[in-house]
């Protein structure tokens, strides 16, 4: 425990570095010698591209994706999943080893620009050039969220993900109201449900970024998407500005209204806490992305038959944004790197992502994939309402403003969300708030 | 005093035994119901109906593969440390070289090493030498990180075979190997076995390591399942608490029928 | 009693080469020692062994496997640790040098600061809850009446899980919603536990008494059986009831072995990591990050590796002046001598 003794300290820790340097040498011996032939052994040189996916329930779409791909092609697809929690810190430390993926999953925006930068990544201009379909088959809104410095680097797969306001219809009817149109109307509503005893907002603080999603479409209601976009810009001023205050002091009001209870940062999404609260009827409503019904389909299938409801966010008198905008995941990307050995394999891949069979497979999980050829194939969704909902939604949409979470690179991820969690537990005002957003690295 | 009923401590170990038995009986009687029921019902009551479903769920979600990686891990991490350390601690006991008390002491700094302390360049020394995403990935760093708490065990009970014993087998004329193995393996089989404890628990409960340093399924252990389990199905409490009691179960089977040498094994951590 | 800890914390506090001065080890000695001990026969004798000796000891080829084993996989790292702490790294390109600009950051680092100080107070809390339960149900424990020993093997079992397994338990067991707060409102309130502060550190602490008071309870145990028993009979002669034996031979007898579990404790105290990744985050807000997450927090989440190399340096370093200071305070060295005295 105790470090060499300090009598002789010249002498050993002379020979201490001595025996170091060796081991060095040794290290460095070894692992030239094991790099070169791990090299050969993984990925790409056997003729097999590696499909590297956010491992959860979705999976076994890109499961079947995979399967096709390999009936037709002799360069063979492999699916790896990495379980949702780890997955970002997974892939930013193998992206630039010969662990490295070919194609990878990722959100697009500021997810992927830290891997553009270094240069990891293959721009895709050229597939699209040979197959024009790859970038025209999507919705536009949808397929520059991968665009980066005017070139594309992803296309979209699985679905999008608007963020919306769930509801239990049955604790509504009970306490005589319905989904709210207007901010005042929600302030409104957190009182009556509160008479009622009842927690009227369901919360997943201890995620975290539940509870930023009340601060994306606050800022988006108010001062519209420009906000945003002028402080991810490098303009950090817009955190300052009046409009910033105005939002933080709506969402301060509700908070203090006791419209979350009192414990939502014991209570989490990804455990299943918040759903449950809003399947069991101790809350009214939850703010959650469109996973929200697959979650609640698995875990309460009576209840997403029945009772669960949803709306767009509401909208906010005088307020600058758009009452049609949508916040949310806008997608999620397959980004090819630059180092596949098969790249002519991996854009035959990406056709898949507009293929009917995928749209399909997809609409049947409950995700919905924004390529143009979607709309014919809704009425074969799992609950067609609800998707035609969300694909008007978003298609209508002026502005489908990225998650804040995945527009800032993952290094702002950390300080972001404990500047949202300590802001909604009152440790830090408004002032505190803006200091910490300004201090987010952009790039 | 061992003969007198002692009422205050008696009443301070009841209160003891109700603070563990509790969360075990909650969630013993989880892993017995349904999902619905433990919401339903509450986590305290005791379940309509019972259930082994649960158990069923875990093993075609991959636990036995857990399970079994968990063991290659824990049984090859323990191979290691047996292989080398009792070589070591009999080189350390017994051996005139100069360079053995350096050898020592880079022993003792590395009792002050957390193991999260070097997991950044532990995943770059990793990935270089190609184990990224292996199981030997797993095992060499965790055996690495037993060895000086298992050198210092096993030099402790080394230093109990007396003089006497060596010199008469120096008398006779025998070779280290032969000391080392007539005289010294065979008297230092109480440290041998607190090592084997140790080096076993710390690959069995390992997380840092397979969480950094693996993540496909196939390489996937308990420990990791386990985590991975709560962040994926997290809404589902049985089905996580009766991963949780697999994970204890090898442990309670050895603690059954071999309570006595793990009970010492575990003392000799802390002492003997 | 013998602990390994405490030979350790004792062969460093003397200064002396780890080869000499155990007791049973005369040949560890020096030679002028062994030549003026014992009658002239005797001295002959020796001579005649310690002429054979040479052939009996092992070299250093015995100690080479594991020394390169270990420093391959542990001190290699710990020496690129400190390497990338000079140097900027988002786990992508390549490390950049960057002279001290990490640690100027860690030294203006406010959350630095506070989880070094949430690491020494979790670590104290642990000390502070777990050392009086663990030497009053180890002093019980150690007798033998039956119904003790069905007890014990009931507290054993917490240790029989993994942290792992121990932190996923709990954090499903005390759901403000769905667990036992649920079902005991008059007892947690609203069930906010990991919601402020104070009760994330609360439970962060109990969670750790559960899991590792059974482990100080054996270690307590098994030094309260050595104690010899003429004392007590002793006692009991002069009259002395339970509790003045308890103070007067159990608690001075122990000591030693208060020494070992706490050092333990601290040493487990300072790398605490799962418990906190799976229940807290470090969260609400940085509430409860303590500096072996906070260096997670930095490389893994936020791809600062240098900055987390940095960190972790530290955690070494006041893992290593903790173990000195500790040496010193107890004076452990003062009571080897009176040990070997007696």
């Amino acid at each position: 425990m105790r470090s060499p003794a300090s009598v002789s300290r010249s002498r050993t820790s002379r020979k201490r570095f001595a025996v170091t340097a060796v081991a060095c040498a040794l290290v460095a011996g070894v692992t030239a010698g094991c790099g070169s032939s791990g090299g050969s052994s993984s990925s790409s040189s056997s003729g097999t591209i590696h499909i590297l996916v956010y491992g959860d329930t979705g999976n076994t779409v890109e499961k079947q994706i995979v399967d096709t791909f390999n009936k037709t092609s002799k360069v063979k697809a492999v699916l790896d999943t990495i379980p949702g929690a780890n997955y970002q810190t997974k892939l930013q430390t193998i992206i630039n080893t010969a662990q490295a993926p070919d194609v990878f999953f990722n959100w697009g925006g500021g997810s992927i620009a830290p891997f553009v930068k270094s240069g990891l990544l293959m721009p895709l201009d050229s597939f699209i050039a040979a197959d024009p379909q790859l970038k025209s088959d999507f919705l536009p809104s949808v397929f520059n969220t991968a665009v980066i410095d005017g070139k594309s680097y992803g296309v979209p797969m699985r679905g999008t993900q608007p963020v919306l306001l769930f509801d239990n219809k049955k604790v509504l009817a009970d306490a005589g109201i319905t989904p709210p149109a207007t901010w005042d109307q929600l302030l409104a509503d957190v009182q009556t449900l509160k008479a009622k005893g009842k927690t009227p907002i369901a919360l997943g603080g201890g995620d975290q970024w539940p509870t930023l999603m009340w601060f994306e479409y606050l800022y988006d209601r108010v001062a519209g998407p420009g906000l945003f976009e002028k402080a991810l810009g490098g303009d950090t001023s817009a955190w300052a500005s009046a409009d910033s205050q105005k939002a933080l002091g709506m969402l301060k009001q509700l908070v203090d209204a006791g419209a979350f209870g009192t414990n939502y940062d014991s209570v989490k999404f990804t455990d299943g806490g918040s759903p449950a609260l809003l399947a069991k009827g101790k809350a009214a409503f939850e703010l959650m992305g469109s996973w929200e019904y697959a979650t609640q389909k698995s875990a309460n299938p009576d209840f997403t038959k029945n009772d669960l409801g949803y709306s767009n966010f509401p909208t906010i008198a005088g307020g600058a944004g758009n009452a049609a905008d949508v916040v949310g995941n806008t997608n999620n990307f397959y980004s090819v790197l630059k180092n596949t050995k098969h790249p002519d394999a991996v854009a035959q891949f990406l056709k898949l992502m507009y293929s009917d069979e995928f749209v399909k497979a997809q609409l049947g999980i409950g995700n919905l994939p924004t390529t143009t050829n979607t709309p014919q194939f809704l009425s074969t969704a799992a609950d067609p309402a609800y998707d035609t909902y969300q694909y008007n939604l978003v298609k209508q949409a002026p502005s489908f403003q990225l998650s804040w979470d995945q527009a800032y690179p993952p290094s702002a991820t950390t300080a972001m969300h404990q500047a949202v969690q300590q802001f909604v537990d009152g440790k830090l005002d408004a002032a505190g708030f803006i200091k910490a957003m300004q201090g987010l690295p952009t790039s | 005093m061992r003969q007198r009923p002692n009422y205050l401590a008696g009443f301070g170990s009841l209160i003891w035994l109700f603070l563990v038995g509790l969360p075990l009986y909650v969630m013993l009687t989880a892993t017995l119901r349904t999902q619905s029921d433990y919401s339903t019902s509450g986590p305290l009551s005791f379940p309509a109906h019972l259930t082994l479903q649960n158990y069923l769920d875990d093993f075609s979600n991959g636990f036995g593969r857990d399970f079994l990686n968990t063991i290659v891990v824990t049984v090859s991490v323990v191979a290691i440390v047996l292989l080398v350390v009792p070589p070591l601690a009999y080189a350390i006991i017994r051996s005139r070289h100069r360079t053995m008390s350096t050898v020592f002491r880079i022993f003792l700094l590395g009792l002050a090493i957390p193991a999260q302390a070097v997991i950044v360049p532990m995943f770059y020394v990793i990935s270089k030498a190609g184990l990224y995403d292996n199981l030997v990935g797993i095992i060499l760093p965790t055996a690495a990180f037993c060895l000086p708490i298992c050198t210092l065990i096993l030099t402790g009970a080394m230093r109990d075979i007396t003089s006497e014993l060596y010199e008469a087998m120096a008398v006779d004329g025998a070779s280290p190997a032969r000391v080392f193995r007539q005289l010294v393996v065979p008297l230092s089989k109480g440290g041998l076995s607190t090592i084997v404890v140790f080096s076993a628990l710390q690959a069995w409960n390992g997380f840092l390591f397979p969480l950094v340093l693996t993540q496909s399924d196939s390489t996937k252990v308990i420990t990791l399942g386990l985590y991975n389990f709560q962040t994926e199905h997290g809404v589902d409490v049985p089905g996580l608490l009766s991963a949780v009691m697999l994970s204890m179960l090898p442990i309670l089977v050895v603690y059954l029928f071999a309570r006595r040498a793990l009970v010492r094994g575990l003392m000799g951590v802390g002492g003997k | 009693m013998t602990s390994i800890i405490q030979q350790l914390l004792a062969k460093s506090a003397r200064r002396e080469p780890p080869t000499t001065g155990s007791r049973g080890d005369p040949g560890g000695r020096s030679p002028g020692y062994r030549s003026t001990a014992g009658s002239a026969a005797g001295a002959d004798r020796r001579r005649a062994v310690r002429s054979g000796v040479g052939a009996t000891r092992p070299g250093l080829a015995w100690a080479v496997p594991a020394t390169v084993f270990f420093t391959l996989f542990a001190i290699v790292p710990l020496v690129l640790v400190a390497v990338l702490s000079f140097t900027s790294w988002n786990g992508i390109g390549t490390p950049k040098l960057i002279g001290l600009s990490n640690w100027s950051a860690l030294w203006h680092d406010p959350v630095m600061l506070k989880s070094l100080w949430l690491s020494a107070l979790l670590t104290t809390l642990g000390v502070v809850v777990q050392t009086p339960i663990s030497i009053l149900l180890g002093v019980w424990a150690a007798g033998h009446q039956r119904n003790r020993a069905v007890l014990a093997a009931v507290y054993f079992v917490p240790l029989l899980l993994s942290v792992t397994a121990v932190s996923v338990l709990w954090r499903a067991l005390l759901d403000p919603n769905f667990g036992i707060p649920s079902d005991a409102g008059w007892l947690f309130g609203d069930g906010n536990l990991l919601g402020t502060q104070s009760g994330s550190i609360g439970v962060l602490a109990f969670v750790g008494a559960w899991q590792w008071t059974p482990l100080h309870t054996l270690i307590y145990q098994g030094g309260a059986r050595a104690v010899p028993q003429v004392l007590y009979d002793a006692a009991a002669i002069d009259g002395a009831g339970t509790v003045r034996q308890f103070f007067h031979i159990t608690l001075p007898q122990l000591r030693n072995t208060v020494i070992t579990s706490m050092v333990l404790m601290v040493v487990g105290g300072l790398t605490t990591f799962d418990t906190v990744l799976i229940l807290t985050q470090g969260g609400p807000g940085t509430d409860t990050t303590i500096s072996a997450y906070y260096m997670y927090q930095q490389g893994f989440l936020s791809f600062d590796f240098g900055g987390a190399s940095a960190i972790a340096l530290v955690l070494v370093v006041v893992a290593t002046l903790l173990s000195l200071l500790m040496v010193r305070l107890t004076g452990y060295d003062r009571m080897q001598s009176t040990a070997e005295g007696l």
